[in-house]
């Protein structure tokens, strides 16, 4: 990991209600992805005896799809401010959002690259958000006509199976995507740690987030690196 | 192998269920109790554990005439069945004769089939095994494929005793039916065959004395749009789209090793650089 690099200052990035959010979130994505597969391909056919048979697996799909469907509420419920906020910036693109994909796309090969200075949520976690919320409610959406055929007319359900069907691998593309940058790569992995603490390293947080780190060092909530690093050139 | 169709003329039936009761003898399917249906029709359609009913109508003509009309309905076996299209296990499939049949040791009674047949044939029966769990399977119609494997005839057709059925080869049967619908033409002028090209044509054909919608039937059924949307792109397209992101990241993963040796990449607007 890189975080030798760093001071070793941290900041609060995330709260409680959002890191118990998305863990419920990516646990039950992924308890739902497994349960699926061998109806999905059959080259996952070997899962069934691991899952308990078919109707386990249909059981435990269905338990974590009601898991699935808590995160929004979990967050909301534990941390409304951090909620709304996010809703905000998911509407709000601006030029600096674009400029973020010409030095994202570098950034993620490898390349040199420039930071553009983001707020809370930079542009590709704002395009992660919004492709997961259309996604979930196609996938949440379609589930209930799936699971509850009688209550609704047939030509519902049978499109229900095709929403399911693009939902989950519109997400899962993204998904594949949203982890890679979280574990392998490596100038994105504190990102990682801090949604399973909560915490990052304030210089990695600065330079990610800057918009919304100076907001916050204006707030006198986190520390001015700026600051320390004259004060320590001066010294 | 050549092709085979069971061929109804409900015009000959005379609603004596024969065809029901050697359905349910020779397949060893359970008895169904129902409720009084309002006629003499027993069951209100086919079921998991009733594959073949007789449906009895009670229908005025165009002269305003009382009609009672009969029909042995089961599965229709189509050629481009929606039931193999959807079904994700292959538990559905076409038989060597060209009827559609259900592999059960396959079959994990998801019930896809069940909500995409435009017949509305294939139900999910219910069983409990010897530890008390319950587990569902689809069933319908076999067109009595083992019979059929040792060269005999369906059982409904082979009790038929006014040979308003009969199973034969394709040709021979579409022939068959064509030459019974120019003789009853005169008496039924709605008569028509029913082999429905929406599913490719049917193994199980029908002359019918009126239109489809008077024996409960759709008059144009089709391979639901959303099964070919859904297995014919949705699903490759995604299979490849997984695929697509899983190989690009591999790329971005081996290209960072390749340019970003020391871990380093980024340039600051000012300050140091680092990651």
């Amino acid at each position: 990991m890189s975080n030798t690099q760093y001071s070793g200052v941290k900041v609060k990035r995330f709260s409680m209600g959002f890191v118990i959010a998305h863990a419920v979130n990516a646990i039950s994505f992924f308890a739902l992805y497994i349960t699926a597969l061998p109806m999905y391909t059959e080259w996952f056919d070997w899962l069934y005896p691991v899952l308990g048979g078919p109707e386990g697996a249909r059981l435990l799909h269905r338990i974590f799809a009601i898991a699935f469907v808590t995160p929004t509420f979990i967050w909301l419920i534990m941390d409304p401010k951090g909620f709304l906020r996010w809703g905000k910036e998911l509407v709000t693109w601006k030029k600096r959002d674009i400029q973020f994909f010409t030095e994202f796309v570098k950034e993620l090969f490898g390349f040199k690259f420039k930071h553009v200075k983001q707020t809370f949520f930079n542009a590709g976690e704002k395009i992660n958000s919004l492709i997961q919320i259309a996604t979930a409610i196609l996938i949440i959406g379609s589930g209930f006509p799936m699971w509850f055929p009688d209550l609704f007319p047939k030509a519902v359900v049978q499109w229900a199976y095709v929403a399911h069907n693009v939902g989950f691998g519109l997400a899962i593309a993204v998904v594949v995507g949203h982890i890679y940058l979280s574990v392998i790569h490596k100038n994105s992995r504190p990102g990682y740690t801090g949604v399973i603490t909560g915490d990052v390293p304030a210089e990695w947080a600065k330079d990610h987030y800057t918009e919304w780190y100076e907001e916050e060092v204006e707030k006198g909530n986190f520390p001015d690196l700026d600051k320390n690093k004259n004060k320590k050139k001066g010294a | 192998m050549a092709e085979y169709i069971k061929y109804v003329d409900v015009t000959k039936c005379d609603g004596c269920r024969a065809c029901m009761v050697a359905c349910k003898n020779w397949n060893d399917l359970p008895a169904e109790p129902e409720e009084f249906q309002g006629s003499v029709q027993s069951h209100a359609n086919v079921t998991a554990n009733t594959w073949n009913v007789l449906s009895f109508i009670e229908h005025e003509d165009s002269k305003g005439n009382l009609d009672y009309l009969f029909r042995h309905s089961s599965c229709f076996h189509c050629t481009d069945a929606a039931c193999v299209k959807v079904c994700p296990e292959e538990a559905m499939h076409y038989t060597d004769f060209g009827s559609v049949n259900v592999d059960s040791d396959k079959c994990v009674g998801c019930g896809y089939c069940v909500q995409n047949c435009p017949f509305d044939v294939v139900q999910l029966a219910t069983y409990k095994d010897k530890n008390g769990k319950e587990y569902k399977k689809a069933q319908k119609c076999t067109m009595c494929v083992d019979r059929l494997e040792e060269g005999m005839q369906p059982a409904c057709v082979t009790t038929c005793h006014t040979d308003a059925m009969e199973f034969g080869t394709q040709e021979e049967m579409l022939k068959k039916a064509k030459k019974r619908l120019s003789e009853i033409k005169d008496k039924y002028p709605n008569a028509m065959i029913y082999n429905p090209e929406g599913v490719g044509g049917t193994h199980t054909i029908y002359v019918l004395a009126e239109k489809p919608s008077v024996y409960g039937l759709p008059e144009k059924p089709k391979v639901p749009t959303s099964a070919v949307v859904w297995k014919d792109y949705a699903q490759p397209i995604g299979k490849m789209m997984l695929g697509a992101t899983s190989m690009a990241l591999v790329g971005a993963f081996v290209s960072n090793k390749l340019f970003n040796k020391e871990g380093k990449g980024h340039e600051e607007d000012g300050g140091g650089s680092h990651e």
